[in-house]
Parts: C-alpha cells; structure tokens; sequence
C-alpha cells in the first residue's frame, strides 16, 4: 500500500459523497503497488508465497487424483502449501493493515486456506484421509479463481479498522472450510462407507455450524458499533441465516431415528445432506455476493 | 387433541420440515429483496414492525416470503421452547449432567435472541439520515434532542479514499448540553438507549462541510448480545465435552 502522507483536509477531493455504510458500498479501490522498495520486496515475496501455496495446492490435488496418497498427513505437498499459504496471508496482513479477508481475492484465497486446515482438524486418519481426494480439490479451485484476479493490497478502510473484522470474516470462513471438509468426508462415505467417515463428517456439521455461529455473533458485534443495527436486511444476512439454520436442522436430526417420520432418514440421507450443505454454503457465500445485489460483500 | 399439537411442537420431524421452510422462505426473500426495490430499499429505515405495519399489508404478494419466515421463526422458536421444557424436566427428574444440559441452554439463548429480536423490531426506533453542517444542528425525530456538529475532521488518503474521519457532536435538550464526544466508525455516541453513528460526509453545494449521522435505539440489541454469549460458550462446552468420539 501506498505510504505517501495522507493530508487532513475538510472537504474530499472529488465532488461525491464516500458512502461507509457498508462496506459493500465503498468505492471498489485497490492500493496502488507499493511505494517503498522494502515494501515493494515484501509484496513481491508475497505475491511468490500466494503461487508456491497454490502450486503445493495443485501438486497434492494432482497425486490424490492420480491415486497418489502420503504416509502422513504432516508429509504432504497440501501440509506445505498450507505452512506457504500461512506464511503468505502473515505478509499479506501486515502489508495492509488490516487481516487479509476483504474483497473476492483475500476472501477466496482465505476459504481455501480453511479448507487446507479443515483437512488437519478432521481428516488425519487413515480411514478419514481417504477424503482428501475431494477435499484437495476443494482447496485448489478456490485457490485457482484467486489466482485469475487482481491481487492488489486493498486499503485500510475505518470500518475495517476493528477486530471484530477479523474475528467475524475468519471464523465465518473456518465454518466454511469444515463444511467443505464435510463434502469430501460425506461423499468418501457414500462410496466407501465406514464408521469413522460417518462420525468425521459429523463432526465436520458440528464443528462448522459452532465458528459460523461464533462468526455470526461477532459480525452482529461489529455491525451494531459500526452500522447502528446488528442485523440488515440484506441477501447476504438472510442467506446466513439459512446456512445456520440448515446446519443447525442438520444437527438435530442426526437424534432423529432411522425411519421415524422424515422420509428415508438414516446415514445416508445425513451423509447426502451434510454433502449438500456445502453448496449452501457456496451459495451464501458466493452466489449471493455474485448473482444478487448486496451491500454486504462476501 | 392437546396431546398431538404437544408432540407436534415438540418433534426433531417438524423442527426439520419448519427449518426445510425457514430455507426456502430466505432464498426466495433474498432474490425479491433486489426484483422489488420500491417495496423492499426501505426496509432498514425504520422498525420491522413499522415497516410491516406500511408494507406488509399493502403489497401480500412480493412480502408472502416474510410472512413465512416469521411463521417459520415462531414455529422454530417453539419447538425449542417446548423441546427444551419436556427434556428439562426429564433431566431434573434423573442424572443431571452438564453435557444433558448444554444443548437447552443452547435452546434457551437461541430464544433470548428470537424475543429480543422481536422486541427490538418492536419497540426500537431509527432516524436515518440526519445531516449536519458543519456548526449547525438538526432536531432527531421525536426524542426532542438536537444533535450539533461542532467539527468534521476527514484524513483522505492520496488514493483517494477517507483513511479516517471523526465529527464533535453534542446532544442538546432545551439548549442544555446533554452528552458530547467524538463519533467515528466504529464508535458511536450513546446516550440513553439511543446511539449516534456517523455514516456519512461530503461537501454541500457551496461548499461547506456537512456529516450524516444515523440514530437509532435498539433495546433488544443488549439481551441480543447476552444470549448470543451464552450460545457461543455453551456451544464450546459442548465441543469440549463432547470430545472427538460422539460428535
């Protein structure tokens, strides 16, 4: 970012108005390349650390598809590709300021590191890590769609200036990359079965349904002191609530008994609709910020 | 009679189909948020109920959605009602355990937020778009306060975009200052239930400065914050309780 010296002055250069009543609705702005040569080495190396994490990503992705597993998880091209993402999204918050989750990149880039995480937290067994074969998939494509846009440093803007911002984007997306760890494990259980994939895939529901709800808790926090309302009614907003009440019916009916009163329930049928809740995801995720207008951004 | 409108509030089958409703309701709502902006654009002007009370009526058809997302909230917020009482009970009548506990303390938050939400959208009040120039003064709605910008600072950044921004404001009552401070991003000002938030600022046409400040009042927006805080810890307890095995 840009650091020539901000002027404090009374009127803003251009005749409009700044609107910053949501976040959606600043002007779309990138920094422009950074101005001192030391910062200018530190984005260049960062821009290296983004594509050795996606090329870790891709690499691990190529050998699951090709029937290529590691011994460990700990000795895999996806372990790599998570400490070099790690590293990367490090460099990238301290170069702007602010954590590394505004806009399409940082936000795509960000999901597809919680899934690379997701795989540690749920999949680190034998029997579970026959999920990585979807699941590194899941952590390249998103990885993928980062690389083909700008990755320019946005700015720092006052409403990003609280971490509240970091708290409520990051746990947002750490439930997301459970639910994409709950794809992969519930669709290795439709094709293999197996108890273990069963209970992780349960887990995966839980464990998201928990940091979105703590997501959502924070991201009301942040709204109320920035915005004057914890809620708005916005696609955004609602389709996170459809998310969190898919998951938390998602939840429940794991109580409910084989047979007792929804149609052909039983593992399966959970396993299908864990599987499904990720594209609920997607849709609150992407497909609202994408498809409808919305003042909340990804 | 009683017994099966008990088992129906009380079954993980209707919880299911309602949250399947909850679903639908939201994703057809939020594609008709942007297909009727002469209905919907105002939507966080004022109290849902207010709001409701002008649009609802007027236009049942592009609102149907709503009126089944409020069903479906109710219907929810029931079903955890009467779940949680039923279960209490077996509870306390046998072994008493935290685990046993936590997913109706859950239940219990999730309905301190339902109400709480519900009296916000009642009983709460927003006054949208006061604009200040910079040493003068608007009245804020019907509270009877007048709300005076005293000075606008904006640190532009040489890209162009407002790095920070700040306004000095007062509150006064019958020409008696009744609260005063700095209101940026962030930080509001509140003053008796009410907070002041600046959303906004730019030149007017000759020239002068001039902030736009939202005031709102949201009662439930505290017991909203309690709740929340309860669901999250109890839901961490029950992470933590749970353990890797019985998820």
């Amino acid at each position: 970012m840009s650091q020539g010296v901000a002027v404090k002055i009374g009127v803003p250069p251009v005749n409009r108005l700044f609107s910053v009543h949501y976040i959606g609705n600043v002007i779309p702005f990138t920094a422009d390349f950074p101005a001192r040569k030391d910062r200018r080495t530190m984005y260049g190396v960062h821009i290296v650390l983004f594509w050795l994490s996606f090329a870790a990503y891709g690499a691990e992705a190529g050998l699951q598809l090709g029937g290529i597993s590691p011994k460990s998880p700990y000795r895999s091209a996806l372990f790599g590709g998570l400490l070099i993402h790690g590293l990367f999204l490090a460099v990238r918050w301290m170069l702007s300021g602010h954590a590394p989750m505004a806009g399409l990149f940082e936000s795509l880039t960000v999901f597809s590191f919680c899934s690379a995480f997701s795989a540690f937290l749920l999949c680190g067994t034998k029997e579970t890590m026959t999920a990585w074969k979807i699941l590194s998939v899941l952590v390249v494509l998103p990885q993928a769609g980062a690389a083909l846009i700008d990755k320019r440093l946005t700015p720092l803007y006052p409403a990003l200036d609280t971490p509240w911002f970091a708290t409520h984007v990051g746990l947002s997306f750490l439930g997301y990359g459970l639910f994409a760890a709950g794809l992969a494990l519930s669709w290795s259980y439709l094709r293999n079965g197996g108890d273990e994939l069963y209970r992780a895939a349960g887990r995966s529901a839980l464990y998201g349904f928990s940091a979105f709800s703590a997501g959502m808790v924070c991201g009301g926090i942040w709204a109320f002191y920035a915005w004057g309302s914890y809620w708005i009614w916005t696609p955004k907003e609602i389709w996170s609530v459809v998310l969190w009440v898919y998951f938390a019916a998602l939840t429940h009916l794991k109580f409910l008994p084989v047979g007792g009163g929804w149609p052909g329930w039983g593992k399966r049928l959970e396993m299908k609709a864990t599987a499904a809740g990720y594209f609920v995801m997607l849709a609150t995720f992407l497909g609202v910020s994408l498809l409808l207008r919305s003042s909340h951004s990804f | 009679m009683m017994r099966a409108v008990w088992r129906f509030l009380t079954s993980l089958t209707t919880y299911a189909w309602v949250g399947l409703g909850f679903c639908l309701a939201g994703a057809v709502g939020s594609a008709l948020l942007g297909q009727y902006p002469e209905i919907f654009s105002d939507m966080d002007a004022e109290v849902l109920a207010g709001w409701f009370a002008r649009k609802g009526f007027l236009a049942p058809g592009p609102t149907a959605w709503l009126y089944g997302l409020l069903l479906a909230t109710a219907l929810l917020a029931g079903n955890a009602a009467c779940c949680t009482f039923e279960r209490l009970v077996q509870i306390f009548r046998g072994e008493v355990t935290l685990r046993r506990l936590l997913p109706h303390v859950m239940h219990l938050a999730f309905l301190g937020v339902v109400l709480s939400h519900l009296v916000s959208s009642v009983y709460g009040d927003k006054i949208p778009g006061l604009a200040v120039p910079e040493g003068g003064f608007v009245p804020v709605g019907q509270t009877g306060w007048v709300l005076a910008l005293s000075r606008l600072d904006v640190e532009m950044a040489p890209e162009g975009y407002p790095r920070e921004f700040s306004a000095e404001v007062a509150l006064y009552r019958e020409m008696t200052p009744v609260a005063k401070g700095m209101v940026r991003t962030n930080e509001p000002l509140f003053h008796e239930g009410y907070g002041v938030y600046l959303k906004n600022f730019g030149p007017t046409p000759w020239g002068a400065r001039y902030a736009v400040f939202d005031a709102n009042r949201d009662p439930g927006a505290v017991p909203i914050l309690v709740s929340s805080v309860l669901f999250t810890m109890a839901n961490l307890f029950y992470l933590v309780t749970s353990g890797r095995k019985d998820a």
